[in-house]
C-alpha cells in the first residue's frame, strides 16, 4: 500500500497511481459454481466462474434479469457460499459476511423501526467497536451529508422514497470504510440526475482513498458501467450462468460523462456490450 | 382526515349504545319469559347500585366490598400473567430463534396449551401448599401459551432481510436481539400478551371459585350461595367491562408499537 501519495488533488493526477496491473489481488473466484436446493431439485444459478479482481478495480457485472449477478456478488459477500469453488477476499476463504465487505443489497434492506439517522448509525456503531460516540456520530453525519439526506435524517424509511431508501443503504456501506465494496443495483432507483451525481460521489469516494478501494457494482446500465468500470464483466443467460465476455474500459480517468459520450473508444465499448448483451440486436423492420 | 376520523368515532359510540340497548332489550325478554326466575336489568342495576355505593368496605375476611374483591382479582390475575409472560417472552424467544428448538419444543406446547386451568389446579396446591398461590399457578400456566407461541412465530418469521443486515455489518449477538429480534416480534409479542391475558382474566373465575378468599371468583360463588342472582348478574357484567378494558389497553399497545402503520 503506498501511503505516501497523499495526492488528494482529487481531479485525478493519480492516474500512474493506478496502474492495475501491478497492484494485489483483492478477490479472486476459483472456479466457482453456486446450487440451490429447490422443491424441484438441484437448481444451478452459476457454473465455471472464475475472475480476478485487483485491489482499487472498478468492475461491473452485467447481464439479464434472473442470470446470477446477485448470486455471484454474495459469494463474495459471504451470504452465499459457493456449492463448489472458492473465493478468497482480502487474502481469506469466504466463510461469511464481514465488515471489510460493504454491501448495498438490492431491495436496500434497512430495518424498518429505525430512522435514517439509527440505521446508519446501528452499522458503524457496530463495526467500529473502538471509536468513541462522537467520533461515530461524525462519521453517520458525514455520510448522510454526502448522500444530500440531511433534512430527512429522522424519517423512517417507509416514510422515503425508492431513490432515498437507496441512498440511506449507500450511506450505510460506505460509513464502514470497507476495503472492498458491493453495490447491488445501488442506482437503480434514481433519476438521471441524482444519479449522475451518485457516480460522481462514488469516484471521489474511491479518490480519497488513493483508489485502494476495491468496487464491484451490479448494474442493468450500460452508460453507467462503461463510466464507472475498468472492466465489465458480460453474463450469459441462466440457469448455470457462465462469463460470456471481460469487457477492458481503457479510457483515461477522470472521465468527464459529457466528453466521454464522444470518444471513439467509448461508442466501441458500448456497442461491444449491446452487442454481446442483445444477439439479436435488431428487430427486423 | 381528522373530520373523517371523528365522525367515524362518534358512529362507533352510537353502535356501542346500541349494541347495549339490544343486550338489554333481549334481557328483559328472558326476564319476562323466565317469570323474573332471572332478575331483568332494573332490578340488578338496584344491586349494582347499592354494591358500588360502599364499594370498599372491609367487615372481615368473607365480607368486602366488590372494589376489594375486583382489586385482589386483578393482582392475582396479573401476578399470574406476569409470571408466565417471563416464562413465555423468553423461551418464545428462544424457541424462535433455532429450528430445532421449534420442533423440538412445539409438540410439549400443543400437549400442553389445552389443559384445562382446573386440571392444573391440584399441582399448584401440591406446590405451593396454598391456595392462593395454586390460583397463581393456574393462571400463569394456562396464560403463557398465547405468548409463547406469537413470540415464537415472530422470531422464526423474521425476513431474510433483516437478518442479512446483522449479518452483512457484523452485529454481536446483544446487537441483533435488541436492534432486530426485538423490535421486529414485539407487535407480534404484543398480540401474544393481548390474547393471554384474556386467557387469564377468564381463569381467575374458575380459580377463586376453587380456591375462595375474596376476589370476584369468589365472589360469584358466594352470591349463589346466598342466592342473589342480582349480584352474579352484576360480577357478570363487571367481569365482562374489566376484560374488554383490559383488551382495549393491550389494543392501544399494539398499535402504539406497529412501526409499519405510522
Ligand atoms: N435462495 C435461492 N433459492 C433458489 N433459487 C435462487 C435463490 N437465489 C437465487 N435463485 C435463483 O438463481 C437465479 C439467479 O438469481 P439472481 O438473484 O442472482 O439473479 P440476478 O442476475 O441478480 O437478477 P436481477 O437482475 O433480476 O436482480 C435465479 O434464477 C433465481 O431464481
Ligand atoms: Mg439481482
Amino acid at each position: 500500500m503506498n501511503t505516501n501519495d497523499k495526492s488528494l488533488n482529487l481531479v485525478d493526477s493519480a492516474n500512474d497511481f493506478h496502474k492495475i496491473n501491478s497492484r494485489e489481488t483483492a478477490i479472486s473466484i476459483n472456479n466457482v459454481e453456486v446450487s440451490f436446493s429447490t422443491p424441484k431439485g438441484k437448481f444451478t444459478a452459476v457454473k465455471d466462474i472464475s475472475l480476478d479482481i485487483k485491489r482499487g478495480e472498478i468492475i461491473s457485472l452485467i447481464g439479464h434479469s434472473g442470470c446470477g449477478k446477485s448470486t455471484l456478488m454474495n459469494t463474495i459477500s459471504g451470504m452465499v457460499l459457493p456449492t463448489s469453488g472458492e473465493v478468497i477476499a482480502n487474502g481469506k476463504v469466504v466463510k461469511g459476511p464481514g465488515p471489510d465487505r460493504g454491501i448495498v443489497f438490492q431491495n436496500y434492506s434497512l430495518l424498518p423501526w429505525m430512522s435514517v439517522y439509527k440505521n446508519i448509525f446501528v452499522a458503524v456503531d457496530s463495526v467500529f467497536k473502538n471509536k468513541s460516540t462522537d467520533e461515530k456520530h461524525a462519521i453517520v453525519n458525514h455520510y448522510i451529508e454526502m448522500v444530500n439526506l440531511t433534512s430527512h435524517k429522522d424519517k423512517l424509511p417507509s416514510q422515503l422514497s425508492g431513490g432515498m431508501k437507496q441512498r440511506v443503504a449507500i450511506a450505510r456501506a460506505f460509513a464502514i470504510n470497507p476495503s472492498i465494496l458491493l453495490l447491488d443495483e445501488p442506482f437503480g432507483a434514481l433519476d438521471a440526475l441524482t444519479k449522475g451525481s451518485m457516480h460522481i460521489e462514488l469516484l471521489k469516494l474511491w479518490n480519497l482513498d488513493n483508489r485502494n478501494k476495491t468496487i464491484v457494482i451490479v448494474t442493468h446500465d450500460i452508460e453507467e458501467a462503461i463510466f464507472l468500470s475498468d472492466k465489465v464483466v458480460v453474463m450469459n443467460n441462466g440457469p448455470a450462468a457462465t462469463i460470456k465476455k471481460i469487457v477492458d474500459i481503457n479510457l483515461e480517468r477522470p472521465r468527464n460523462k459529457k466528453a466521454i459520450a464522444h470518444d471513439p473508444e467509448y461508442i466501441r465499448i458500448h456497442d461491444e456490450l449491446l452487442g454481446l448483451l442483445f444477439d439479436k440486436f435488431s428487430i427486423e423492420d | 382526515m381528522n373530520s373523517f376520523s371523528l365522525k367515524n368515532s362518534i358512529s362507533n359510540a352510537l353502535y356501542f349504545i346500541g349494541s347495549m340497548l339490544v343486550l338489554i332489550g333481549l334481557w328483559q325478554l328472558v326476564t319476562i319469559l323466565t317469570k323474573n326466575e332471572i332478575p331483568g336489568p332494573v332490578a340488578t342495576w338496584q344491586v349494582f347500585m347499592e354494591l358500588m355505593s360502599e364499594p370498599f368496605y372491609d367487615r372481615g375476611p368473607n365480607d368486602k366490598g366488590i372494589g376489594n374483591q375486583l382489586v385482589s382479582s386483578l393482582i392475582r390475575v396479573f401476578s399470574g400473567f406476569g409470571a408466565g409472560s417471563i416464562v413465555a417472552i423468553p423461551l418464545g424467544l428462544l424457541m424462535g430463534s433455532s429450528k430445532t428448538g421449534m420442533k423440538l419444543l412445539n409438540p410439549i406446547v400443543q400437549i400442553l396449551r389445552p389443559v384445562s386451568p382446573l386440571a392444573w389446579f391440584p399441582l399448584g396446591l401440591l406446590a405451593f401448599k396454598a391456595a392462593e398461590g395454586a390460583t397463581i399457578f393456574i393462571i400463569m400456566i394456562t396464560s403463557l401459551w398465547p405468548t409463547l407461541i406469537n413470540t415464537a412465530f415472530g422470531v422464526a418469521s423474521i425476513p431474510d432481510d433483516h437478518k442479512n443486515v446483522g449479518k452483512a455489518f457484523g452485529f454481536s449477538t446483544w446487537k441483533y436481539i435488541t436492534k432486530i429480534m426485538l423490535p421486529y416480534s414485539i407487535p407480534h409479542i404484543i398480540t401474544g400478551l393481548r390474547l393471554s391475558i384474556g386467557v387469564a382474566w377468564m381463569v381467575i373465575v374458575a380459580g377463586e371459585m376453587l380456591s375462595g378468599g375474596v376476589g370476584i371468583g369468589f365472589f360469584v360463588w358466594d352470591s349463589w350461595n346466598a342466592l342473589s342472582l342480582e349480584r352474579i348478574l352484576v360480577a357478570i357484567l363487571i367481569i365482562g367491562t374489566v376484560g374488554l378494558l383490559l383488551d382495549k389497553g393491550f389494543n392501544a399497545l399494539q398499535n402504539a408499537f406497529s412501526y409499519n402503520q405510522k
